[in-house]
């Protein structure tokens, strides 16, 4: 990691704390207009594909019911939900906008995911041992982990991660790792074990049961645009996410370097640490702007449709500090991710042979 | 409509189910605000049929609230919640009409001053017109008049007349059998608000005797004083109301004691932010977790619980920040807190406090 000394990370924080501000100040009316919007439009997608998917039977129209249904959810998962429940529009003071109370449509429970992710993993953003987000305890992603026979089948667990991909962050907190590794007892994890029941048997009830039966006679078209539609989202989000930590350049921590950080230091890996990509508005709106992971790493509670006007402004900031501003098109980015995947699979005799016998990655 | 029909037991499951909401009536809010602003579900929403102007800086709000409205008691007040710059505000009135005019005709009439640098008050003058919507809650409030009836005696300030507005007017369409006499203490006559309407009801309701006093029209200001309540000669068998700013309801509280009245005869309703009770300094504050957000803060002096989770980057959900709406309701699972209202001290379990009023003595615990 780039190093800068504590006055140099002092400077660093207050050149990013004066980009939220500036937001913070100018938080509004243009807010709510634009959450507001794209919630119409997820209902509207929404409504429409549940009611498209029972005309299944004509292929355009089940085309047209899965991708509607399969977007409604991506939108809600990456634009609102995800978005909501870091608190970036608690100033709103709408009660089903709210960080605490708001409920997604996927498995995972919102505390649950409270949790692991606002908590967990934007704490402690790419510490190798502490954020589980990296590599999701499935996958080796970085010479800090070592090496194991299994995973040269990685590729196929990340194949099967993103197919199911729901399922596999709604058991996220389950920390298989440590049941495995027996530091911690099913017992522990039964409240946890309760809620993700609960709540997989509502998403499962509602995609898989309750509306296939609602129409019976096509309760097989509506349960497969159903199934569609959950595994278009699954594989877009799944795509989406590991293009924000696990791309060439992005940057692992160890514990020790971590240990008492200040706050410019945080700052520092939150940059460092995530990766962008480029691309149009709907790719962004689509990603729930984590396409500009970085901006959101830093800012995670800022509106996430402000980060496109302030890009330009961190990008300034990293220039100032010398720090490097990971982005790329979104082909490139998440081929490095896949190249990633394929690499940290194979031994590490192996794979610094592939790397051409250079000096070890700066990874 | 849709509210009413998700109110079935089933249906309302089966809706939190599909919605993820625990309100799911109001799933489709945002796409029906857009098509009629009527349709929404989260509140009842009212649209404003009529400004009046009342006095320079008092307007009268006519609203037709939705039907599925449950109407209200004479002296009630309601929510009403409405966004502005984003940012979606609660805040407490008196309803001014009687249920009479909700009951003929579906309007009530919210009766509101302009308060210096208020902020919903004045985007209220300002910005809101008649064809414009707000929401509504539900009314609620103990300010009522007494079943059976006995004899009354109102002692309102300012703006504190409104639901004395609305309890005169029900007085007068019963007949009300006993006498009723209202102190109505203004600054000026100008500052009089439904003056007409007092005069009105004053001469076709028989026993009532209205009594307006202008404070500020004398060199010497004439504030409220003991004559005024020795010329009421029944005082003590009087149910007395007081509904106005702070320093006329603690004299009036004191003049009364005086005479006798006794406190389970006087009845009081705030209608501006209350003054905090004089809490006793020593032992206010402390260490105070919000759990949920894993946050521990310490605290000191008279600050609430709102203005610490505040202070420490929380963003609660409120509302009045008065204490009346509870919209910043939650557990507090341990420690104990003053009500900054009554002086009030909680027990040192689990209950629910409403963050705005409570002040921590000693380490709290509050699920946010």
């Amino acid at each position: 990691m780039k190093k800068l000394n504590e006055t140099q990370l002092q400077e660093l924080e207050q050149d990013l704390n004066a980009i939220r501000d500036e937001v913070l100040a100018d938080l509004g009316e243009r807010d709510a207009r634009y959450i507001r919007r794209i919630i119409r439009l997820h209902r509207t997608l929404e409504i429409g594909g549940r009611v498209m998917m029972p005309f299944g039977f004509i292929p355009p129209v089940f085309v047209a019911a899965t991708a509607s249904l399969g977007v409604a959810k991506i939108l809600e998962n990456m634009e609102i939900g995800h978005n909501v429940m870091h608190g970036q529009y608690n100033w709103m003071n709408d009660p089903n906008l709210h960080s605490q109370t708001y409920e997604w449509d996927t498995v995972c429970t919102a505390d649950s995911w409270r949790r692991t992710h606002n908590y967990e993993h934007h704490t402690y953003t790419n510490v190798i041992g502490k954020d589980r987000d990296y590599g999701y305890a499935v996958l080796r992603l970085s010479d800090e982990d070592e090496w194991k026979p299994w995973h040269s089948l990685q590729f196929i667990n990340y194949i099967l991660l993103s197919v199911l991909f729901q399922w596999g962050v709604g058991l996220h907190e389950l920390e298989s790792e440590k049941l495995r590794r027996r530091e911690i007892r099913w017992r522990d994890k039964l409240p946890f074990l309760r809620d993700f029941a609960r709540k997989g048997g509502r998403q499962a009830f509602k995609d898989y049961v309750f509306f296939p039966l609602l129409t019976l006679p096509v309760a097989p078209i509506v349960l497969a645009g159903n199934i569609g539609a959950n595994l278009i989202r699954n594989l877009w989000s799944s795509t989406v996410i590991f293009c924000g930590h696990f791309t060439q350049d992005a940057e692992t921590f160890s514990e020790a370097e971590c240990e008492g950080e200040s706050t410019g230091h945080w700052y520092l890996r939150q940059l460092t640490g995530s990766s962008n990509f480029t691309g149009g508005r709907w790719l962004h709106i689509l990603s729930g702007h984590l396409s500009y992971q970085i901006e959101h790493h830093v800012f995670p509670d800022l509106p996430a449709h402000r980060y496109p006007e302030i890009s330009e402004k961190v990008q300034a900031v990293c220039r100032k500090h010398g720090i490097p501003y990971n982005t790329g098109s979104f082909a490139k980015q998440y081929g490095t991710v896949l190249n990633r995947i394929f690499r940290y699979s194979l031994p590490d005799r192996v794979r610094t042979r592939l790397e051409g016998g250079s000096a070890p990655q700066a990874i | 409509m849709l509210a009413r029909v998700i109110q079935s037991k089933t249906i309302h499951w089966l809706g939190r189910q599909l919605s993820n909401q625990d309100n799911p009536e109001s799933w489709l809010d945002p796409v029906l605000a857009r098509i009629n602003p009527m349709w929404v579900q989260a509140y009842t929403p009212a649209r404003v049929e009529q400004v009046i102007q009342e006095t320079a800086d008092t307007r009268t709000f006519v609203l037709r609230p939705a039907r599925r409205w449950t109407g209200f008691r004479a002296g009630q007040h309601v929510n009403i919640c409405t966004e502005i710059d984003g940012v979606r505000r609660n805040r407490t009135f008196s309803l001014s009409s009687s249920p009479l005019l909700w009951e003929s005709q579906g309007l009530v009439t919210l009766t509101i001053k302009r308060l210096p640098g208020g902020l919903v008050t004045n985007w209220l003058h300002d910005q809101v017109e008649p064809g414009q919507v707000i929401g509504l809650g539900e009314a609620f409030g103990e300010f009522l008049i007494p079943e059976p009836a006995q004899p009354v005696l109102f002692i309102t300030g300012g703006s504190g007349i409104t639901p004395v507005v609305s309890q005169l007017e029900t007085m007068a369409a019963q007949d009300y059998p006993a006498p009723v006499t209202l102190l109505y203490f203004v600054r000026t006559h100008r500052d009089v608000i439904a003056g007409e309407k007092l005069r009105a009801l004053a001469s076709r309701h028989s026993t009532l005797r209205v009594q307006v006093i202008a404070t500020n029209e004398s060199e010497e200001p004439r504030f409220f004083r003991g004559e005024d309540l020795d010329e009421i000669a029944d005082l003590k068998s009087r149910e007395v109301y007081l509904c106005g700013p702070k320093g006329l309801m603690d004299l009036a509280g004191e003049l009364l004691h005086q005479r006798g009245v006794t406190d389970d005869r006087i009845h009081s309703t705030f209608f501006a932010p209350p003054a905090p009770a004089q809490l006793e300094g020593a032992g206010l504050g402390g260490q105070v977790t919000f759990a949920k957000s894993d946050v521990q803060v310490g605290s000191e002096g008279d600050a609430n619980l709102l203005e610490i989770a505040e202070a420490a980057g929380l963003k609660p959900q409120y509302g009045c920040r008065m204490g009346i709406c509870h919209q910043c309701s939650c557990r507090k699972t341990s420690g104990t807190v003053i009500n900054r209202l009554t002086g009030q001290v909680s027990g040192a379990g689990e209950e629910n406090v409403q963050l705005c009023i409570s002040v921590p003595r000693g380490p709290v615990s509050v699920d946010v």
